[in-house]
C-alpha cells in the first residue's frame, strides 16, 4: 500500500518535472522558420546545384572522369588552326570547342568530387536549391553556348582539317615507306653485288673499283 | 489466420507483419511476428528493401576516392563516422602519414556526428514510445550540429568531407568558436533530457526489464557499441583499439548497470547513449584545445591511390558500434573487394534472441533501443 502511494508520487513528480521543461521552452525563442515566407541564409559554398562557367572551360574532361555517377556529359571538337579561342581567366589556352556540356542534376549526388580536379575552377556548386521540375528531362542543364548551326560548322571544319591532316600524314607515311623501300632495295643490291663480288672476285674487280 | 482460438478450442498462432511501412521500424524493415495472443513467440526480420549494392559499386568505381560518397549513404545518420572508417582503412593500406590538423578536425567532426546520431536515435526511441516533445527538442540541437557541418563541408546530411590523408576543404575560420559555443549550450540540454525523458516514470515503465540482452548473448552475437555496453561490457574501440588520435583524449566508457531493472534492458541501452554524448563533449573540448590553427588540410591527399597487393580489416567505433571495412587490393585503381561490417546488421540479427516472450507493444521499444539504420543493414 505504502509502496503504491510512493510509486504514484514518483510518477506524478516526474511528469511535472517534464512539464516544467516544456513550459520553459514555451517561453523561449521560436526556432521554426516559416519556409516560403522566410528563408535560411545558406553558406556561400553550400552544395546545392552545379554551375559551369563555360567561358573558362578548356574541355579537359577531368570533371566527367571524376564523377562517380556519370552525370556530366562533355563533347569537344578540336579547334581548327585558323581560329584562336583565346585564354581562360586563369591563363590556360583553350584548344577545344565545347559542343556539348550537359549536367544531369537528376543524377547528381552532390558529392563535390568534380569541383576539385578542375584546373580552371570553372565548375562549382552554387547555393541555389529551388529548382524542382515536373519533367525530369528539364533537370538536364545545357551549359554549352554554341548554336546548333555553329556546332555543325565547327564539326565540319574540324573533320575537314582532320581529314586533310590524315591525308598529309598518309602521304608522308607513303613517301617515307617508299624511300625506305628504295633504300632497302639499294642495300640489298649492294649486298648481293658484294656477295657476288666475293664469290667471283676476279671478274667483278674492275666494277668494284669504280667509285 | 485471424482467429487465435479455433472452434475446437485449440490455441492457434497468428502471424502478422510489422512494416515495411510501419512508422517505428526506422526505415523499411519488415518484421514477421508470430504471436500467441499478444505475446511474441517468434520474430523474423526481413531485410533488403534498401539494398543498393554498395560493395559491388565500390569494385566498379575505378578509384578508391570515389567510394567515399557511397560510404556516406550506408549509414546516412552518421555519415562522418562512415567516411572516417573508410579513410582510416585506406590510409593504413597506403601507410600514409596524416597531418595533425586533419586528425583533430576529423575527431571533432566524428564526435559531433556521434552526438547528432545519438540525438536522432534517442529522439526516435522516445517518439516510438509516445514521447513526442523530446524528439522536437533534440532535433533543435541536432540542427545546430548540422549547421556547423554545412558551413564546413557544404552539405547537411551526406558530407563527403573526409578524403584520404586529408579533408575535401578546410573548415571555416569561426569553426572553433562555433564548436565551443555548441558544447557550452548543449551541456544543460542533457540535464533537460534527463528531466524530460530519462527519469520519467512512464518511460522507465516502458523500457526497464524489456528486451533484456545478457552480456554473454551479446558477446556471442558479436554485438558492439552502445548495445554491448548497455549489457555491462566495457568495450569501446576508441579505448581498446585506438585509431586516429583517440589515444590522446581522456574520456570514460559509460556502461549499463541495471539501475532501473535488469542489466541489459532497453533503458540501459538508452542511458548509455545519453552518457556517451557527455563523453563526446569532453573529447570535443579537448580536441578544440589541441587543434593546430595552421596547416594545409589538402596538401597530403595523394593524386593516385594504388595500394599494394593485399588485404586489410580496419575497424572504427561508429555511433552504432564496430564499423569495419575489409578491403582487398589487387594493385589496380579500384578495390578488388570492399566489405563493410555494419553494426546495425549484427544488432538486427540479434532481435529474435531478445524479443521472444515480449508483448507486441514492447517490440517497438526493443527495435528502437538497438537503434538500427536500415541503410546500413542493407547497404
Amino acid at each position: 500500500m505504502v509502496s503504491a502511494f510512493k510509486n504514484s508520487w514518483i510518477t506524478f513528480k516526474s511528469i511535472f518535472t517534464g512539464m516544467g521543461v516544456t513550459i520553459r521552452h514555451f517561453f523561449g525563442p521560436s526556432v521554426t522558420l516559416q519556409y516560403p515566407d522566410e528563408r535560411a541564409v545558406l553558406p556561400k559554398d553550400t552544395r546545392a546545384k552545379l554551375y559551369v562557367n563555360i567561358d573558362d572551360c578548356i574541355g579537359c574532361n577531368l570533371c566527367a572522369r571524376a564523377c562517380p555517377v556519370n552525370c556530366i556529359d562533355i563533347e569537344t571538337v578540336v579547334a581548327t588552326s585558323d581560329v584562336d579561342l583565346g585564354k581562360t581567366s586563369t591563363g590556360n589556352p583553350k584548344r577545344f570547342w565545347l559542343t556539348r556540356f550537359d549536367i544531369d542534376m537528376a543524377k547528381c549526388m552532390y558529392c563535390d568530387l568534380c569541383v576539385h580536379p578542375c584546373p580552371t575552377f570553372c565548375i562549382y556548386m552554387v547555393p541555389e536549391y529551388e529548382y524542382s521540375e515536373y519533367d525530369r528531362t528539364n533537370l538536364i542543364y545545357h551549359f554549352s553556348n554554341l548554336e546548333p548551326a555553329m556546332v555543325a560548322e565547327v564539326k565540319e571544319k574540324a573533320e575537314k582539317e582532320a581529314a586533310e591532316k590524315q591525308r598529309q600524314r598518309e602521304e608522308m607515311m607513303r613517301k617515307k615507306a617508299e624511300e625506305a623501300k628504295i633504300k632497302q632495295m639499294e642495300a640489298k643490291k649492294k649486298a648481293e653485288e658484294n656477295n657476288s663480288g666475293e664469290n667471283d672476285a676476279q671478274s667483278s674487280k674492275p666494277e668494284n673499283g669504280d667509285p | 489466420m485471424i482467429e487465435a482460438i479455433t472452434e475446437n478450442g485449440e490455441r492457434r498462432e497468428m502471424t502478422i507483419n510489422m512494416g515495411p511501412q510501419h512508422p517505428s521500424t526506422h526505415g523499411v524493415l519488415r518484421l514477421e511476428l508470430v504471436l500467441d495472443g499478444e505475446v511474441i513467440t517468434r520474430v523474423k526480420p526481413h531485410i533488403g528493401y534498401l539494398h543498393r549494392c554498395f560493395e559491388k559499386y565500390a569494385e566498379k568505381m575505378d578509384d578508391y576516392a570515389k567510394v567515399i560518397p557511397y560510404t556516406d549513404r550506408m549509414d546516412y545518420v552518421s555519415a562522418m563516422n562512415q567516411e572516417h572508417g573508410y579513410v582510416v582503412a585506406i590510409e593504413r593500406m597506403l601507410e600514409l602519414e596524416v597531418p595533425e590538423r586533419v586528425e583533430y578536425i576529423r575527431v571533432i567532426m566524428a564526435e559531433l556526428q556521434r552526438i547528432a546520431s545519438h540525438l536522432l536515435g534517442i529522439g526516435a526511441f522516445g517518439l516510438d514510445l509516445g514521447a513526442f516533445t523530446p524528439f522536437l527538442y533534440l532535433f533543435t540541437e541536432r540542427e545546430k550540429i548540422l549547421d556547423i557541418f554545412e558551413k564546413a563541408s557544404g552539405a547537411r546530411l551526406l558530407y563527403n568531407y573526409m578524403a584520404v590523408a586529408g579533408l575535401m576543404r578546410d573548415v571555416h575560420p569561426e569553426f572553433k568558436e562555433e564548436v565551443s559555443d555548441f558544447v557550452k549550450t548543449f551541456r544543460p540540454k542533457i540535464k533537460e533530457l534527463d528531466d524530460l525523458l530519462s527519469y520519467n516514470q512512464i518511460f522507465i515503465k516502458r523500457t526497464a526489464n524489456i528486451g533484456v540482452l545478457p552480456d554473454k548473448v551479446a558477446l556471442n552475437y558479436a554485438a558492439s557499441g552502445p548495445v554491448l555496453r548497455g549489457s555491462g561490457v566495457k568495450w569501446d574501440l576508441r579505448k581498446n583499439d585506438p585509431y586516429s588520435i583517440y589515444d590522446r583524449f581522456e574520456f570514460e566508457i559509460p556502461v549499463g548497470s541495471g539501475e532501473m531493472g535488469t542489466l541489459g534492458d532497453c533503458w540501459d541501452r538508452y542511458i548509455v547513449r545519453v552518457r556517451e554524448m557527455e563523453q563526446s563533449l569532453r573529447i570535443i573540448e579537448q580536441a578544440v584545445d589541441g587543434m593546430p590553427d595552421e596547416g594545409d588540410v589538402m596538401a597530403a591527399i595523394p593524386k593516385r591511390i594504388r595500394p599494394k597487393e593485399g588485404e586489410l580489416y580496419a575497424r572504427t567505433e561508429s555511433p552504432r558500434g564496430e564499423l569495419g571495412y575489409y578491403i582487398v587490393s589487387d594493385k589496380s585503381a579500384s578495390p578488388f573487394r570492399v566489405k563493410a561490417r555494419a553494426p546495425s546488421f549484427v544488432h538486427l540479427s540479434m532481435l529474435p534472441a531478445i524479443s521472444s516472450g515480449a508483448l507486441i507493444a514492447d517490440m517497438v521499444a526493443i527495435v528502437g533501443s538497438i537503434d538500427i539504420v536500415l541503410g546500413e543493414v542493407d547497404r
